[in-house]
């Protein structure tokens, strides 16, 4: 395994926060989605899924991005009467999504993202050292 | 004789090789680190033994007589005992960032050590060739 494998390993790292860090995104701008007419579902909170893949060409185990999975709990309802997609007892189906839960996610996301961003600029430093060796 | 035929050489060589493949390793737990199910990995420890056989390592008199007795000390060529590839041991599956990132960075200081003593022995050989290093 060499350094640039390493630099490949990390690239897919930070891939795979980018693509979850877009998902939080999506939840929490859809926070407020309710539907438009009673009975409508609406917005359904989703979750990245992340799986270990060994890539042949890489030489080493990188982590890829899985299938996208809805969150199946609860939505939240609340007593909106002049809402237009308010049911017969007055009450509007929210999403599920916990912004405060969104916003942890995120600084997970953010701090993996450093993370690998480190494991990057460290491989690079380290690269550079072998090149000094031609200078002598 | 080649450079890598020197002890100091082929051993440097070896160091820096381990701190490549630790290097792959590492950036494997840190791009892995939310992955459920995932185990973390590390290498075992550099093999301090190759890395003494070559100050050990003594020249043995050669034997032009079945009689003869052999005055080497045990060590063998530096050069039978290099690692054709390393061990990788698998150490639980809870990585924790923090820890990974000490490794990368205490990764990346003993190879730059490694690659100062072959840039510093290069130097030395120059010096030895009678050329201004």
């Amino acid at each position: 395994m060499d350094f640039n494998s390493s630099l490949r390993i990390a690239a897919t790292g930070l891939q795979a926060q980018t693509a979850r860090m877009r998902v939080i995104a999506e939840n929490i701008a859809n926070a407020d989605s309710a539907g438009k007419a009673p009975g409508d579902e609406p917005y359904r909170r989703r979750i990245p899924t992340f799986q270990t893949v060994f890539d042949n060409e890489v030489g080493g185990r990188v982590v890829e991005v899985g299938r996208m999975a809805y969150d199946m709990s609860d939505f939240t309802s609340r007593y909106e009467p002049g809402h237009p997609a308010a049911d017969a007892t007055g009450y509007v189906q929210y999403p599920n999504v916990n912004t405060l839960i969104e916003t942890v996610d995120m600084r997970e996301a953010q701090r993996s993202y450093e993370a690998n961003l480190n494991v990057v600029t460290v491989t690079r430093q380290m690269l550079g050292r072998t090149l000094d060796i031609l200078r002598g | 004789m080649g450079l890598m035929d020197m002890p100091v050489f082929s051993a440097l060589t070896d160091k820096m090789r381990w701190h490549q493949t630790r290097q792959g390793l590492l950036a494997e737990n840190v791009a892995n680190a939310e992955t459920p199910g995932y185990r973390g990995r590390d290498l075992k420890q550099f093999d301090s033994g190759t890395m003494s056989a070559f100050s050990s390592a003594s020249l043995s008199t050669s034997a032009t007589q079945p009689m003869h007795f052999s005055v080497s000390s045990g060590v063998g060529g530096f050069d039978a005992q290099r690692m054709a590839n390393f061990e990788i041991t698998p150490e639980g599956n809870g990585i924790t960032l923090e820890e990974e990132m000490m490794k990368v960075t205490t990764n990346m200081m003993d190879y730059q050590a490694a690659t100062s003593l072959y840039q510093k022995s290069v130097r030395i050989l120059r010096v030895a060739l009678g050329k201004n290093a």
